[in-house]
């Protein structure tokens, strides 16, 4: 009987370590690389242009889009370009689907108990997360935003929400922006 | 070791218990052509159906890529991630309980994804049944009637509206306490029973085919009426004086006359209550602003256009983007204006700009889309054109909206020296749902300390009134003149109102307003 006892619990712990060891190396398995993305901000002419930025990324778009949006909330590399969402902006997730819909889920305590600020902000700062998005991904063509986790009307009162957005060129400032 | 032989026991139970959770078993997928099988796992309280067995039983395909799986059925495409607890089907959330599974490489989907699949693809219902394991799949009943309600308060109505999926016979009897929409379909009730924290309207009951909807008192009355495309059943509750004891109050039908021209008009004060909007450097709150340049931009409307005006807000209230647009709609209004202060980051940025409806149309993917739909709309109405394009009331007053925004913007341009920051689109929620010409105007920046303290005086305010006024007199008179109930002006010429540049349309006949 004490002989069953020791083959089951030599059983259970083989079983416990046939699991696959976690790798060492993270970034090789991710194929983590220094690349270029192109960040939108706010230019003076109040229109969306790039901010060219070396971010490390994976190389799978899934893993990559989180890493990329992050960046874009930290805010701009200038001190004299406007920050656009509010600084305890939170992205809780963000993932591409195969027929190129982007979803956006973002969090925080603005966002969540209530943005008071104005249209243009609000327009500034989705359509830089639509802008970076589809610039920065081939597949990406619209960007899908919710709000911790769920649907939501808008950010803070005036851009809709209800549907996929895809880029609007007309908020691009093209001689920043080719 | 009665202790060692018991644990052991325990741990080969959990250990099976987690392999047979991970182990498919077998479904029916019940089809109205016949019942297939396949393969199911239940997990965490879910029940996950293998994509790659139920979707080709539907018609449909299924393509795996590198972020996920797009299918294919009755020329809808949907797509599905393995993280993400939504999916897509043209343009529209699939909202599932948990994210999808994979097991042995293969994608196991919550059954509720079928569901929202199906509905929106192929009007089927999509149920599943724990007992018997048979995931059923069937034609919607055309029969059942959903029914949607808003109520609002303004100006001393109780406006109740009954939005309807299809055509329903009904009738409204009066009843203690209220009254009774009854139906003669079946209704898929939002909710069995909802309290109103409104000054008529305590309770909105749903039983069976009837809606009871309860009031605060006796000293209350309703006119009913019905509009249609969606149909729609509106009950206007207003205070009468109290009844005699056993006297019945009939709700007595009326129905708006649809009379051309601009004749009323709604006018939105951005934010209100707990929503302040922006706030100035030293202040001042939009939703203030808003509110008092529309109170003074209301007595002047109807005073020079003899226009019947009517507020979304008079108090400082909470009142939805919803209910803003629905106001505007209830009360059949010929034009709606929103009224905002803009904000930005920067103290600088000053100027006045006005926004209509963005419907995509400068994009160069709504483009391409607008290339398909061209070349495929007579071959195939359905394609997956719905991807791109919004169902939206708005859509059919585009191009009035753009003549509206561009008088409204070049009249505050000319009085106030504003700088002129121009028309422009955007996919604002307060105009998405408006079936009449509508524009939002953010007048000044409030984050500007100069215009925030411009926005407070008098002189400003009555400089945008004006404006505006003329901007709206402007526009009637150009449309009411296009439709023919009205001679242009002989001398000077008229000021034609023309389409704005960020538009494509072309200048278009005056269109016909479908009655809302």
């Amino acid at each position: 009987m004490r002989r069953a006892v020791v083959v089951i619990l030599a059983l259970a712990l083989v079983t416990c370590r046939e699991k696959k060891p976690l790798t060492a190396d993270l970034n090789r398995e991710n194929k983590v690389a220094v690349r270029p993305v192109r960040l939108f901000y706010e230019t003076p002419d109040m229109l969306l242009a790039p901010e060219i930025r070396n971010v490390a990324l994976p190389e799978s778009p899934n893993s990559a889009l989180p890493v990329v949006v992050r960046e874009l909330i930290k805010g701009p590399g200038k001190k004299e370009t406007p920050r656009l969402f509010p600084a305890d902006t939170i992205v809780r997730a963000a993932y591409l689907l195969p027929d190129g819909t982007v979803i956006v889920d973002l969090g925080g305590p603005t966002i969540t108990t209530g943005w008071g600020t104005g249209s243009h902000q609000e327009l500034m700062a989705v359509y830089s997360v639509v802008e970076t998005a589809t610039s920065n991904f081939a597949d990406a063509r619209r960007v899908r935003f919710l709000v911790n986790g769920g649907p939501a009307e808008t950010l803070a009162g005036h851009i809709s929400l209800a549907r996929s957005l895809p880029p609007m060129p007309s908020l691009v400032d093209r001689r920043v922006a080719p | 070791m009665k202790r060692f032989a018991l644990l052991g026991f325990f741990v080969v139970l959990a250990v099976a218990s987690i392999v047979l959770a991970q182990s498919p078993a077998q479904a029916t997928l019940r089809l109205p052509s016949g019942d297939r099988s396949v393969s199911y796992v239940q997990q965490s309280g879910q029940t996950f159906f293998a994509a790659n067995d139920v979707i080709p039983a539907l018609g449909g395909t299924i393509t795996p890529d590198s972020t996920g799986y797009k299918v294919t059925i009755n020329n809808a495409t949907a797509a599905f991630g393995p993280d993400s607890r939504f999916g897509v089907v043209r343009d529209e959330l699939i909202e599932m309980p948990v994210p999808p599974l994979s097991i042995d490489g293969k994608p196991y989907v919550p059954w509720q994804f079928f569901q929202g699949l199906l509905a929106k693809a192929a009007n089927l219902d999509v149920q599943f049944d724990a007992a018997t394991h048979v995931l059923l799949v069937r034609p919607q009943q055309q029969n059942i009637v959903g029914v949607q309600v808003s109520i609002a308060n303004v100006q001393g109505i109780s406006k109740i509206v009954f939005t309807l999926t299809g055509p329903a016979e009904y009738s409204i009897i009066k009843d203690p306490g209220g009254y009774v929409v009854r139906f003669k379909t079946p209704l898929r009730a939002p909710f069995p029973e909802q309290t109103y924290d409104d000054p008529y309207v305590a309770r909105v009951q749903f039983t069976g085919s009837d809606v009871r909807i309860q009031l605060t008192g006796t000293d209350i009355a309703g006119d009913a009426y019905q509009l249609d495309t969606p149909p729609r059943i509106v009950i206007d509750l207003h205070k009468v004086a109290a009844p005699a004891p056993g006297e019945q109050r009939p709700i007595i039908g009326i129905k708006p006359t649809d009379q051309p021209g601009i004749r009323t008009i709604v006018l939105d004060p951005g934010h209100g209550g707990k929503d302040v909007g922006a706030i100035g450097p030293n202040g001042l709150m939009e939703k203030d602003a808003t509110m008092s340049l529309c109170r003074k931009l209301a007595a002047s409307l109807s005073a020079k256009l003899g226009a019947r005006v009517v507020l979304t807000r008079n108090e400082d209230a909470v009142v939805s983007l919803d209910q803003r647009t629905a106001i505007a709609n209830q009360y059949k209004a010929d034009l709606f204006l929103s009224v905002h202060m803009n904000a930005a980051v920067a103290p600088r940025p000053k100027g006045s700009e006005t926004y209509f409806l963005s419907l995509e149309a400068s994009d160069e993917l709504a483009k391409k889309a607008a290339e398909v739909e061209n070349a495929s709309h007579a071959a195939n109405p359905s394609s997956d054109l719905n991807l791109i394009l919004w169902d939206l009331a708005q859509q059919d007053y585009v191009r009035e909206s753009s003549r509206f925004a561009q008088a409204i913007q070049e009249e505050m341009n000319s009085a106030t020296g504003v700088q002129n920051r121009g028309v422009k689109q955007a996919p604002f929620k307060v105009l998405v749902g408006a079936t009449m010409p509508a524009a939002l105007v953010e007048v000044a920046f409030i984050t500007n300390p100069e215009e925030e303290a411009k926005i407070q005086s008098d002189e400003f305010q009555s400089q945008m009134v004006d404006a505006l006024t003329r901007a709206v007199q402007r526009y009637k008179t150009d449309y009411e003149t296009r439709i023919g109930i009205a001679q242009p002006p002989a001398a000077p010429a008229p000021a034609q109102v023309a389409p704005p540049a960020t538009t494509t349309a072309a200048p278009a006949p005056a269109p016909a307003r479908s009655g809302t």
